[in-house]
C-alpha cells in the first residue's frame, strides 16, 4: 500500500510516496508506521513525536485532511475510517507554518496560551498553610479540560483559522481560559474571559470540527459557549456576537418562541443593518421575507408554560 | 420502513427557505413519508441561545422532544443545527439531566421520557436509497452535483452517530439514487460560516466563497445541502461572497428536498424553484 506524504525542506514543497507491505504496518499505530518509514525507507523524514502514549501531544498529523493524534490512532481504525484504501495522505497539521516535513512551530500558538494567562490565580483566602483545595464536584467541572495535551489537533481542523488567524485563536487555547475561569479555586474568572473575547471569542463558526478531533474527547466549542455564557453574565455583553446570540434567546423566552428573522438583523446590528438593505430586498424580491414581520410574529401554543418552565429553572439555579 | 414522523420544521423553513418545506411537503407523499407537525414546537436556540442562557436551551429542547414524545412518532428534521441541538439536548437527558430538567417540565404539565429517536431527512433517504431509485421518473444522468454536508448533518459524531463524521456517504448514497453524477468536491465537509455572518463577516464570505469556487472548478451543474441554513448562506449571500474573492463563479444552490423532487418529476414551481437566489430555474 501507499502513503503519500507532503513534504517541505525549508524552502519548497513536494509529495513523496512511499510503498510498505500492509502486513508490516498493520498492527502499528500511525505513528509506528511513520518511525516504520523512517527507519526502514527514508531517514530523512521528519515528523515529531515523543511519549508514543498520547500524553505528550506531539505527533498530531492529518491523515486524507483529517488531525490525528498518530500515536493514539490504530491503522486499522484508519483502515475501517476509510473504507480498506490501499493509499493514505499524510500531511502536518493545518493552520500552522510548517517548519520541515510533518514538523510544524508552535511559538504563535504559545504565544494565543500567553495571553488567556492559563495558569490557575488562586483566590487570596489561599495559603501555603491551608493549601489550594477544591471538593470533588469541583473538580470534576473542570477534570474533562484538564486532560488537554496540546497536541493541536482541534486547531489544525478549526475552519475560522483557515480562514483568518489574525483575529482567532486556536480552540484549545479558549479551552484552557473556561478551565481555569470555571475552576472554584480562581480569584477572577474575568482575568481569562477578558482576553478571550478581546481575541476573538465571539468569531468561532460553530463547525465543531474542534469537538469532532480531539482525541481527549473534549470539546473546544463547548468550552467556547461556556465562555461566552460566562462574559454575558457578567456583563461582557456589547458588541455584534453578544446581541446576535441574545437575539435569539429573547425571540425564544421574551416574543413568540421562535426567531424572528427581521427583528434578528436589527438587535444584532442596529440601526447600521441598513448596510445589508441589498440583502433585504434580494430576499423580499425572492419572496423570502415577510417586511410585516417586523411586527413580531404568533405566539407558539403553549409558550406561557415554556416560560414558565424557563424560570423555575432559573429559580432552581439560582438555590 | 419507518414512515410517519413527527416534524420538526425549525424556524427556518418558514420563513427565508420557505422553499425547502415546499420541496419536503412535494416530496413526502410521493415518498410515502407523513410528516405531522409538532403543534407548538419552539426554537431549538439555533446553537446561539446557549451563549446566553444554557440552561434555557436545554429546557426548551427538552419540551421540544416531550411534544414528539406526545405524539408516540420518532421526530424528523430538515435542518442540520435543529438536528444537533435536539439530539445534543437528548444525549444530555438520556445521561443523567432528565430528572432535574423534568422538575421544570412540570410546570407546564409535562415530562421527558427518552422514547422519541431525532433523526433527518437526509438520514431517512439515505436509509431508503431503494425505495426512492424506484420512484424516480425523470433520472438526473446529465447533472453533476456538488454534494455539500454542512456541518451539523455530521459533526460532532459522537452526538450525531448515524456515520463516520470524516468519511460519509450518505449523502453521495442518496444522489446516486436519483441518477445524477456526484463530482469530486474538495469542500464537501468544510463550513459555510453561516452562525458567524455578523461577528466574522469578512471570513465567513472567504470561506463561502471558497465552497462556490470548489463546486465551480469540479464543473458542478449544481450544489446540494441536506441543511437549509447552508443553502442559505451559500445562496443568498454567494453575490456578496465572489464579490469580496473577485470571483466570476456562480453556482446554484439547491435543497434536498428539491433535488430529490426534480428526480421523481415533480415540477419546478412545486419545489420552489423560483424561490432560490442564484438561478436555478435550468435544472428543473
Amino acid at each position: 500500500m501507499k502513503f503519500i506524504i507532503d513534504r517541505f525542506d525549508g524552502k519548497k514543497n513536494y509529495q513523496q510516496t512511499y510503498t510498505v507491505e500492509k502486513k508490516d504496518i498493520e498492527a502499528l499505530t500511525l505513528l509506528g508506521t511513520l518511525l516504520f518509514i523512517k527507519q526502514h525507507l527514508d531517514l530523512t523524514l521528519n515528523f515529531t513525536a515523543s511519549c508514543r502514549m498520547a500524553i505528550c501531544g506531539a505527533c498530531g498529523v492529518r491523515v486524507n485532511g483529517h488531525s490525528y493524534l498518530a500515536c493514539d490512532t490504530k491503522m486499522t481504525e484508519l483502515f475501517e475510517e476509510y473504507k480498506d484504501a490501499d493509499t493514505f495522505r499524510i500531511s502536518p497539521l493545518s493552520n500552522y507554518t510548517v517548519i520541515s516535513d510533518l514538523a510544524v512551530d508552535w511559538e504563535p500558538a504559545i504565544e494565543n496560551l500567553r495571553k488567556v494567562k492559563p495558569g490557575l490565580v488562586a483566590k487570596d483566602k489561599f495559603s501555603e498553610k491551608e493549601g489550594c483545595v477544591q471538593n470533588q464536584e469541583e473538580y470534576d467541572r473542570i477534570v474533562g479540560q484538564w486532560d488537554c495535551i496540546l497536541c493541536g489537533v482541534c486547531a489544525s481542523e478549526c475552519n475560522k483559522l483557515s480562514a483568518d488567524r489574525s483575529d482567532y485563536m486556536e480552540p484549545f487555547v479558549y479551552t484552557h481560559a473556561w478551565k481555569v475561569a470555571n475552576d472554584s479555586r480562581t480569584k477572577d474568572p474575568m482575568i481569562h474571559v477578558k482576553p478571550s473575547v478581546a481575541n476573538g471569542l465571539w468569531n468561532c463558526v460553530h463547525c465543531h470540527e474542534c469537538t469532532n478531533r480531539c482525541p481527549k474527547h473534549i470539546s473546544a466549542a463547548d468550552d467556547i459557549a461556556g465562555l461566552r455564557a460566562l462574559a454575558m453574565k457578567k456583563g461582557l455583553n456589547s458588541g455584534v456576537g453578544p446581541a446576535h446570540a441574545k437575539s435569539f434567546y429573547t425571540d425564544l423566552v421574551e416574543d413568540s418562541g421562535r426567531l424572528n428573522e427581521i427583528r434578528l438583523a436589527l438587535r444584532t446590528e442596529g440601526v447600521s443593518t441598513v448596510l445589508r438593505a441589498g440583502t433585504a430586498v434580494t430576499l423580499m424580491s425572492a419572496g423570502k421575507m415577510n417586511p410585516l414581520e417586523i411586527f413580531g410574529g404568533h405566539e407558539i401554543e403553549g409558550h406561557k408554560d415554556l416560560v414558565k418552565m424557563i424560570e423555575a429553572a432559573h429559580a432552581a439555579h439560582k438555590e | 420502513m419507518q414512515n410517519e414522523f413527527a416534524f420538526f420544521p425549525g424556524c427556518v423553513l418558514t420563513q427565508a427557505a420557505i422553499e425547502a418545506k415546499m420541496s419536503l411537503e412535494a416530496i413526502a407523499p410521493v415518498l410515502g413519508i407523513k410528516l405531522k407537525e409538532i403543534n407548538g414546537w419552539s426554537c431549538c436556540g439555533a446553537s446561539q441561545a446557549q451563549d446566553v442562557d444554557p440552561l434555557a436551551t436545554l429546557v426548551a429542547n427538552a419540551r421540544n422532544l416531550a411534544l414528539a414524545e406526545k405524539m408516540n412518532l420518532p421526530m424528523l428534521t430538515t435542518c442540520s443545527t435543529c438536528l444537533l441541538m435536539l439530539r445534543r439536548a437528548k444525549a444530555q437527558l438520556d445521561s443523567g439531566e432528565k430528572e432535574r430538567i423534568n422538575t421544570f417540565l412540570a410546570k407546564g404539565n409535562m415530562s421527558y421520557k427518552g422514547t422519541s429517536e431525532v433523526t433527518s431527512l437526509l438520514w431517512v433517504l439515505a436509509q431508503n436509497a431503494e425505495l426512492i431509485k424506484s420512484k424516480v421518473q425523470k433520472p438526473l444522468s446529465n447533472l453533476k452535483v456538488a454534494v455539500f454536508y454542512g456541518c451539523h448533518s455530521v459533526r460532532p459524531g459522537k452526538d450525531l452517530g448515524f456515520e463516520s463524521s470524516v468519511n460519509p456517504t450518505s449523502f453521495e448514497t442518496v444522489i446516486a439514487a436519483l441518477g445524477a453524477q456526484v463530482v469530486p468536491f474538495t469542500k464537501r465537509l468544510d463550513c459555510c460560516g453561516f452562525h458567524a455572518v455578523y461577528p466574522a463577516e469578512k471570513s465567513v464570505m472567504k470561506m463561502t466563497s471558497g465552497i462556490v469556487n470548489s463546486a465551480a472548478e469540479s464543473k458542478a451543474d449544481c450544489l446540494v445541502t441536506p441543511c437549509p441554513l447552508c443553502q442559505m448562506q451559500i445562496d443568498i449571500y454567494q453575490d456578496d461572497a465572489q464579490a469580496t474573492t473577485k470571483s466570476k463563479a456562480r453556482v446554484p444552490v439547491l435543497h434536498l428536498a428539491q433535488i430529490v423532487g426534480l428526480a421523481l418529476g415533480i415540477p419546478a414551481k412545486k419545489l420552489g424553484l423560483d424561490y432560490n437566489v442564484i438561478d436555478a430555474s435550468k435544472l428543473g
